[in-house]
């Protein structure tokens, strides 16, 4: 007698709805991890891309090293720069000596966060501005700038992130009453006896062979082309004098505050207290001249001919916006004067070009301490920090190649 | 032979397929929501309140981390004429003015005396602070922004009134930082009452980083106290002695409710 399985019948397949909410779970699941923001957060990218000369123009307010970006005999850099190992100042050598600031694994400096002051850049929910000019998603510590550009957009372009290490101390107290208080512990004795315990293992040896199948790629790389327009080291010709009381300070001792020109050297100055200063880079581009005007160039080797193509940029709106701090390093009480550099690095000019810087609420705005270069409203507004919002408004617009500078001055609380 | 799959209840026999489709679909699930722990929040551990000295600092060196063997600068704040004498190898050392300096190992107690109280000269009290966490300045601005431990003159004479007070110094959160000065009206403080752990409520408002305690206990032989009432004398750093600050107020002008706990000056109610 023979057995004979009989197949079940097989369950119906899962029906499409359910695969549809499967796929949708699944996909918003995995698209749950915030990727970092490169361009809205200063990450490369956000500035300097396309950074085109500045043309120079007179201006009598400030000196000349401004225009040529020549650093004047004298001038010092700032010195607050440590050298040497923690306590040297002092002349008592701290016992632990990490090798700079420790981070975990994985994480970017500065850390921890709660240690530093930020200000600039666009953190959280990104800036927008509303068909009438309301400001939405300003949050505090962010530094943002917005213009229109010709076909009337509003273009919200934020700054770089500069950071100030000061730390600052609070403490919870708790008063109690002492009472005397007496208790008798009865001694305790604990017999528990551990049983001696063997363990043995025995892996056996393993083998595993894999085969491999020889893969060949063919990939095609299509032409692409890049508008680079690199400037003669020439500046820009809207550091008016308008308002400013003195030069330039010290820690504006850069060539990228100066005249807007990005240079090599200053990247390490630049990097200290900023998270976009790679960005500043760009490459410098074969330099063409038609009918004297300025044409960008592009030369890209392809394969073993090169490819020379010369045209006229598409007209664009970018408005690269930098800002440094006087110092890394502030204690409660001390003042720091942040600068604001901004620059038309598009083709075309923006017009209602306003700044907004929305102060964390440690840091305090000196009154009367605002200047700008170029012609401008400012007005200040209280923000949800208990501190102020500063507000720049150009009263012209602003054409390619056109800058300034903006300063203030802030108290650490 | 693989034997085939029969209901328990039914008592009807089972395929495989929809079996493994279901044990597939969870672990597909499971595999994707993966990703979701990397944004889980900061781990705050919680204490039970009432520990002695040094246990909360000594489980902060347990979970590792670059704690154990760094001396956490320090600066002791306090009336504006106490002297202070720490404890080193054994004994109490010269009294010296403050503010004061020094360099503590995290996970450590620290006992030291106040004397020379501003009214009650002749007075003497011990307090302890224990660091429980440590601050990454960057290369060389190690002594320049130590953690700042005030004593006021309310809490030394609430000391010597026979109260036991405890305050836990958090780092503040910049973004939630109260908008005053600190160095015209000195460290900003909340307070809490008894039935508050003090330093579950100092980690919700920022990071703690010390704590301090001080009652009226005071040593059975001054001249030369127990290495147990020192907590063992761990070793410390003295470094030179800042610039004068302003003394810290002496009174609290807000008064302070049990579960409202208000900023010490200024008088702004918060939370």
């Amino acid at each position: 007698m023979s057995r004979v399985l009989v197949r079940p019948r097989m369950t119906a397949p899962m029906p499409r709805v359910w695969r549809i909410v499967l796929v949708i779970l699944c996909t918003l699941i995995l698209c749950s991890c915030r990727a970092p923001r490169s361009a809205r957060d200063g990450g490369p990218g956000m500035i300097g891309a396309n950074s085109p000369a500045l043309p120079r123009q007179a201006s009598p307010g400030l000196p000349e090293e401004a225009y040529t970006g020549v650093v004047p005999a004298g001038a010092n850099l700032p010195d607050d720069v440590p050298h040497g190992p923690p306590g040297m100042e002092l002349g008592v050598p701290m016992p632990y000596t990490p090798t700079g600031p420790w981070a975990p694994p994985g994480i970017a400096l500065p850390w921890p966060r709660d240690e530093y002051l930020a200000d600039g850049g666009d953190a959280g929910v990104q800036v927008a501005v509303t068909a009438d000019r309301q400001v939405r998603g300003l949050e505090m510590e962010d530094t943002v700038a917005h213009y229109n550009t010709l076909d009337g957009r509003t273009v919200v372009e934020p700054s770089n992130r500069v950071y100030l290490y000061s730390p600052r101390f609070a403490s919870v107290r708790q008063v109690v009453g002492v009472k005397e208080n007496e208790q008798m512990d009865r001694s305790v004795g604990v017999y528990l006896p551990d049983q001696a315990v063997s363990q043995e293992g025995r892996r056996g040896p393993g083998a595993h062979k894999q085969q491999v199948q020889v893969v060949g790629q063919i990939g095609e790389k299509s032409l692409t082309t890049f508008r680079s327009k690199q400037g003669d080291g020439a500046v820009s010709a809207a550091t008016g004098p308008r308002s400013f009381k003195d030069g330039f300070q010290p820690y504006e001792n850069l060539a990228m505050i100066r005249t807007g020109k990005y240079e090599a050297a200053d990247m390490a100055w630049l990097a200290r207290g900023s998270t976009a200063a790679i960005a500043w880079t760009h490459d410098q581009g074969l330099q063409v001249l038609l009918d004297s005007r300025s044409a960008a160039a592009v030369a890209r080797h392809e394969k073993v001919e090169s490819v020379f193509t010369v045209g006229e940029p598409p007209t664009q709106a970018k408005l690269r916006i930098v800002k440094v701090a006087s110092t890394q390093f502030a204690e409660p009480g001390d003042t720091v004067d942040f600068t604001i550099r901004f620059d038309n690095v598009g083709s075309q000019p923006i017009t209602r070009v306003t700044i907004l810087d929305n102060l964390t609420p440690r840091l305090e705005f000196v009154a009367n301490s605002a200047q700008s270069s170029v012609t401008a409203n400012f007005t200040s507004s209280r923000n949800e920090g208990d501190s102020l919002t500063l507000r720049w408004e150009l009263a012209e617009p602003l054409q390619p190649g056109r800058g300034g500078i903006l300063r203030f001055t802030c108290r650490v609380r | 032979m693989l034997k085939p799959l029969r209901c328990p209840v039914s008592n009807k026999h089972i395929c495989w397929a929809p079996v493994a489709r279901q044990v597939m679909l969870v672990a597909i699930l499971g595999l994707a929501a993966w990703p979701i722990r990397a944004q889980e929040p900061s781990v705050h551990f919680m204490y039970p309140p009432g520990l002695p000295p040094g246990a909360i600092g000594s489980q902060q060196l347990q979970r590792g981390g670059p704690l154990a063997g760094y001396f956490q600068p320090v600066e002791i704040r306090a009336s504006e004429g106490a002297l202070i004498s720490l404890a080193e190898e054994g004994r109490f050392t010269a009294p010296q003015p403050v503010p004061l300096r020094v360099g503590m190992l995290v996970g450590q107690v620290y006992r030291f005396s106040v004397v020379n109280i501003p009214l009650r000269e002749g007075a003497e009290v011990f307090p302890t602070i224990e660091v429980i966490n440590r601050l990454y300045p960057p290369r060389g601005q190690e002594t320049r922004f130590p953690i700042i431990i005030e004593l006021t003159r309310d809490d030394v004479h609430l000391a010597l009134a026979g109260k036991f007070v405890t305050r836990v110094v958090y780092l503040e959160d910049p973004a939630r930082a109260t908008p005053v000065r600190q160095i015209d009206k000195g460290q900003g403080w909340f307070e809490v009452g008894p039935g508050k752990d003090p330093l579950a409520v100092a980690d919700v408002l920022g990071r703690p980083m010390a704590i301090v305690r001080l009652g009226g206990r005071v040593p059975d032989q001054p001249e030369a106290p127990d290495m147990g009432f020192l907590f063992g004398c761990p070793p410390l750093i003295k470094f030179p002695r800042p610039a004068a600050v302003s003394a810290p107020p002496a009174v609290q002008r807000a008064a302070a409710k049990a579960d409202q706990p208000v900023i010490g000056e200024g008088g702004r109610t918060r939370r």
